[in-house]
């Protein structure tokens, strides 16, 4: 995936629970506004189902449920985020998008340490790094972590965002 | 060994004149045409070609109309088969159609581009001019 | 024959029919092994084989080809001419074998662009020491024959050279949007590739004087087509991405489409990376449409001399020559495509099934009243139309299982005969035609299994005879299609597999739950077990079944086509391995059910009946197993809904149906809130992400947009 200058540093957010979320724009397919969903029997929790989007099948994942927040009722403001890491593609459904960002390298910081809202062994999981914007921060996540089912360690981690950008 | 040469390609033309120098001496012509009248040329002067080497794309003349023009320049003297120069196609053409049109106005070898110089060599040696 | 081969080039026709003819020996070889000896039409057939390969290929200068050939005719022509008795078969039976099998790997390697090296000395020396020994059997009765004289050819044929010389590229160049004076940028680019190239050719073909070229260039790219001795790393190496380039894409091809120039009526299909799933854009200038020109050469024009004089030839055009070759493939028997074009169709074709549901079942002519007469008698042409041609280009893929079964026969040649046991091969219903993708399948997993059955499965001579088996040891291979799958099965009368032998290993692997015990597996249940990994019951690897790498993999391979492997056998009598393929994969009749919010797809064919449910026909076991009772025959009942655990699911028995589905001999009752039609439908994978769940085999779009799920009734009557 060829990163073009201009979209290097671009972050598309999103709200789940208190809190704003960013994903980096070039896993971002596009983002389309909540459609039916067609449920899979037998599959995890947070895998809602399939939806079909011009012609193709995609799963999606409620993002609510992988950060173990409680489940909401979809609203018009539900969207799908349509992500595509790796060649996978999958639709996060989320609460509410937010506006796209740009955060430059120097507003980049390490994940916080203390617990904001919800389970802090999971919200480590999956955020690694917040992004400071004018006067708000935001989460950035990795959706490759979001896909996978591992339990990686906060040691992991750590070492992994060490490494990491 | 008198070698004649036809080909329209600047850079194969280099390819061919530096390989073939090796077996003899190599006269170059750029088409169809003037290769025949080299030919005759030749005839006529009592010293004729003995292996000719024709490209088959060309100005003016293309490699088959050639390969007629030296053959029948050839019948013209009732030079006998086995007197015949004997004519090489090289060509990048490789559908069958080719090669048939090829052997039956006469050629001797139908090479394919690029020239697989030891299968050349062989031929040649198979041939007696070398 | 020769005339659908004239627009192939010499050396792919010259493999083709050695290949063929090769085939043919193989056959008539296996055919006859067990006869005394050969008849009069075989020894014709083998000797004009030999003849015609001596000839081609002592044109093509594959000398040592031509040697072994010439040698096995001179074999064949004493026996033509003399028909001399007592003939060693066996022995003219391996050396022919051997012969074949010399010209194979020669072919092989000349497929491959490798020099043909092997040397056939020792076989022409074997060959002649035979020939002496059949000619000096005949004692004083020596007819007088004529020599077989060989007649050098006076014309040759050499082939190009292949790998390590000239290629060909076809190189887009995309431009950054906006970027002024393209066309110098592009001049930029052909200057610095002349360094390295042999021929070079680029459209638009004016970038120095016209400026128009440059908004061309801007809009569709620039292209070159480029004969070099280089690799797509040297290219990439001279052009790179920057300011000026966004984007270098770098195709390799063929002399072919270098000769033919930006003519080519070829099309390519770019897949943009960057951009949005949906967008499979077909570059503007590559997609032409087949000039109606094309369609109207009918009769085929022969080549004549004087076609082949260049007309005009300036800087970056194409070699155009006096005739326009016109692509000609009307009277070919036979064509090649490009296997992906054929996926694309495919793909193409499932797409318009989708459509035609759409536009068939559209909510805007559901209003009431309409009238609708005239569009449902043009509905059911479209449909017939649609449906013709699927089957059509189902069957294009289609190819018959003969190939894959002639190289069993051949497998079970050689082993059995280096293992020393002696066995009969038997082929039924070879006949059966399978999809391309399935029949290259399960080449190697029916290979697996068949030396499988000569080794492990057969016995050795004396074992049979201590067990009393007066028959020969015998392994047949049969095909049939079932109930919408290929069956293919091998099978053989040897000694079967031993239950308790099984299970113990199973046991010392750690392969069985502690807790169930032996008897409580059925015979299918242990036969099964042997296709896990890591199990083996020999002892001793042997040369040819090989270690570990064995039935799990022969399993996996027919999962990745959605089929499995079934074991039947009886210790003592002999086994049955049964690959059970689906036909085809992509479009099914289903009917489309409804399960609360859900809907589910079956096969069509699957359906033996269904009703309205009443709640008196259902009993329930005292296992728990709940059953219906249908004219008298109790079936399993599964509630569909519930099973699956639908989220807010609830049956309501008053309005659902019972669907009576039948495979394979069993026959299961699915309990559904509503049938809502039948249609084709499209197969499609459930995306790997989603972890594979029992009972569902894909899914699929309807009509309306909405997915529906399809059920492997085979694995819910498990």
């Amino acid at each position: 995936m060829s990163v073009n200058e201009k979209q290097r540093n671009k972050y598309v957010t999103f709200k789940s629970g208190n809190e704003y979320f960013g994903l980096k724009i070039e896993y971002v397919n596009e983002i389309i506004v909540h459609q039916e969903i067609t449920e899979i029997p037998e599959s995890d929790d947070y895998i809602k189902g399939l939806i079909n989007l011009r012609g193709k099948i995609i799963p999606v994942i409620d993002v609510r449920i992988r950060f173990k927040q409680e489940p909401i009722e979809y609203t018009d403001r539900t969207c799908i985020i349509i992500v595509n890491v790796n060649d996978i593609v999958v639709g996060l459904i989320v609460e509410k998008i937010a506006e796209v960002v740009e955060i430059k390298e120097e507003d980049i910081l390490p994940p916080p340490s203390i617990v904001i809202g919800g389970d802090e062994k999971v919200q480590n999981k999956y955020v690694y790094a917040i992004g400071k914007v004018g006067d708000s921060v935001k989460l950035l996540v990795d959706p490759d972590r979001i896909l996978k089912d591992e339990d990686i360690t906060v040691m992991e981690q750590a070492i992994e965002e060490n490494t990491e950008e | 060994m008198k070698i004649l040469l036809a080909e329209d390609d600047f850079v194969t033309r280099k390819f061919m004149t530096n390989f073939l120098s090796k077996y003899g001496e190599c006269d170059v012509t750029v088409d169809g045409m003037e290769a025949v009248d080299a030919f005759m040329m030749a005839l006529e002067d009592d010293d004729p070609y003995d292996l000719v080497c024709l490209d088959i794309m060309m100005p003016a003349m293309d490699g088959y109309q050639a390969l007629m023009g030296i053959r029948n320049l050839e019948k013209e003297r009732n030079i006998p088969k086995e007197k015949e120069a004997k004519v090489i196609m090289t060509t990048a053409l490789n559908d069958e159609s080719n090669v048939k049109m090829a052997f039956e106005l006469g050629c001797t070898v139908y090479s394919g581009k690029p020239i697989d110089q030891d299968r050349f060599e062989q031929v040649l040696k198979k041939f007696g001019l070398i | 024959m020769a005339e659908d081969f004239s627009t192939q080039g010499m050396l792919e026709i010259y493999l083709y029919e050695n290949g063929q003819l090769l085939e043919r020996l193989q056959e008539i070889v296996l055919e006859y092994k067990d006869e005394e000896c050969f008849d009069e039409d075989s020894i014709n057939e083998i000797f004009r084989a030999m003849h015609t390969i001596k000839g081609s290929s002592g044109v093509m200068m594959f000398d040592e080809v031509t040697r072994i050939s010439h040698k096995l005719e001179d074999v064949f022509y004493y026996l033509r001419e003399s028909k001399p008795d007592n003939v060693p078969h066996m022995e003219l039976v391996e050396h022919v074998l051997q012969v074949v099998d010399f010209i194979t790997s020669e072919m092989i390697k000349i497929e491959g662009g490798q020099p043909a090296d092997g040397s056939a000395e020792d076989y022409v020396t074997a060959l002649d020491a035979f020939l002496n020994k059949i000619k000096n059997g005949e004692g004083e009765a020596k007819k007088e024959i004529k020599e077989n004289v060989y007649v050098e050819p006076q014309q040759f044929y050499i082939a190009p050279m292949a790998s390590s010389s000239s290629r060909f590229y076809k190189i887009y160049l995309t431009f950054q949007k906006d970027l002024p004076l393209a066309n110098v940028h592009a001049y930029k680019a052909v200057y610095s590739l002349k360094e390295i190239a042999e021929d070079l050719l680029h459209y638009p073909e004016d970038i120095i004087s016209d400026e128009s070229a440059a908004e061309e260039i801007l809009e569709n790219g620039f292209k070159i087509l480029l004969q070099a001795q280089c690799t797509e790393e040297d290219i990439r190496g001279i052009i790179q991405e920057g300011y000026d380039i966004q984007k270098v894409d770098v195709y390799e091809c063929s002399a072919k489409d270098f000769q033919q120039g930006f003519d080519s009526v070829g099309s390519e299909i770019r897949i943009d990376l960057d951009a949005p799933i949906e967008e499979t854009s077909v570059a503007g200038g590559e997609m032409i449409i087949m000039a109606p020109a094309t369609q109207e050469v009918t009769e085929k024009k022969p080549i004549a001399p004087g076609d082949f004089v260049i007309e005009s030839k300036g800087p970056g055009t194409g070699k155009k020559l006096a005739k326009d070759k016109p692509k000609k493939h009307d009277k070919a028997a036979f064509m090649s495509v490009d296997i992906r074009k054929m996926d694309m169709l495919m793909d193409l074709i499932g797409e318009l099934v989708i459509a035609e549901s759409v536009v068939l079942q559209n909510p805007d002519l559901q209003v009431p009243g309409l009238k609708l007469d005239n569009f449902t008698k043009a509905a059911r042409q479209m449909k017939k139309i649609s449906s013709d041609l699927q089957n059509t280009i189902m069957s294009m893929r289609m190819v018959p299982l003969t190939n894959t079964f002639q190289k069993m026969n051949r497998i079970v040649f050689d082993v059995s005969r280096k293992l020393g046991k002696d066995i009969e091969f038997e082929m039924i219903g070879d006949q059966t035609e399978v999809d391309k993708n399935v029949s290259e399948h399960i080449s190697d997993p029916l290979m697996h299994l068949v030396r499988n059955s000569v080794d492990h499965g057969i016995e050795m001579p004396d074992e049979r005879a201590a067990a009393g088996k007066t028959e020969k040891g015998k392994i047949t291979l049969s095909a049939k299609n079932e109930s919408g799958k290929i069956w293919i099965t091998v099978q053989d009368n040897g000694k079967g597999l031993d239950r308790a032998k099984i299970l113990a290993k199973a046991r010392k692997n750690e392969l069985l739950d502690p807790y169930k015990l032996d008897k409580e597996y059925t015979d299918k249940e242990v036969f099964q077990l042997i296709t896990l990994p890591g199990f083996s019951t020999k002892e001793a690897v042997t040369e040819y079944s090989g270690r570990g790498v064995g039935m799990d993999v022969v399993v996996s391979n027919l999962q990745a086509i959605g089929g499995s492997l079934e074991i039947e056998s009886v210790l003592g009598q002999g086994s049955q391995m049964i690959m059970k393929i689906p036909l085809t994969l992509a479009i099914i009749d289903g009917i489309v059910m409804k399960v609360g919010k859900s809907a589910f797809v079956l096969e069509t064919n699957l359906v033996k009946e269904f009703m309205r449910a009443q709640q008196d026909m259902l009993v329930m076991k005292p296992d728990g197993q709940e059953l219906v009772m249908v004219r008298g025959e109790c079936y399993p009942v599964l509630r569909v809904g519930e099973w699956y655990q639908l989220s807010d699911y609830k049956l309501d028995m008053e309005k659902a149906m019972f669907v009576l589905v039948e495979i394979e001999e069993q026959v299961i009752c699915l309990v559904v809130d509503d049938l809502v039609g039948k249609q084709e439908i499209v197969v499609k994978p459930i995306p790997d992400y989603v972890k594979k769940v029992k009972g569902l085999s894909g899914c699929t779009q309807l009509g309306d947009g909405s997915i529906a799920l399809i059920l492997d009734v085979g694995a819910l009557t498990k």
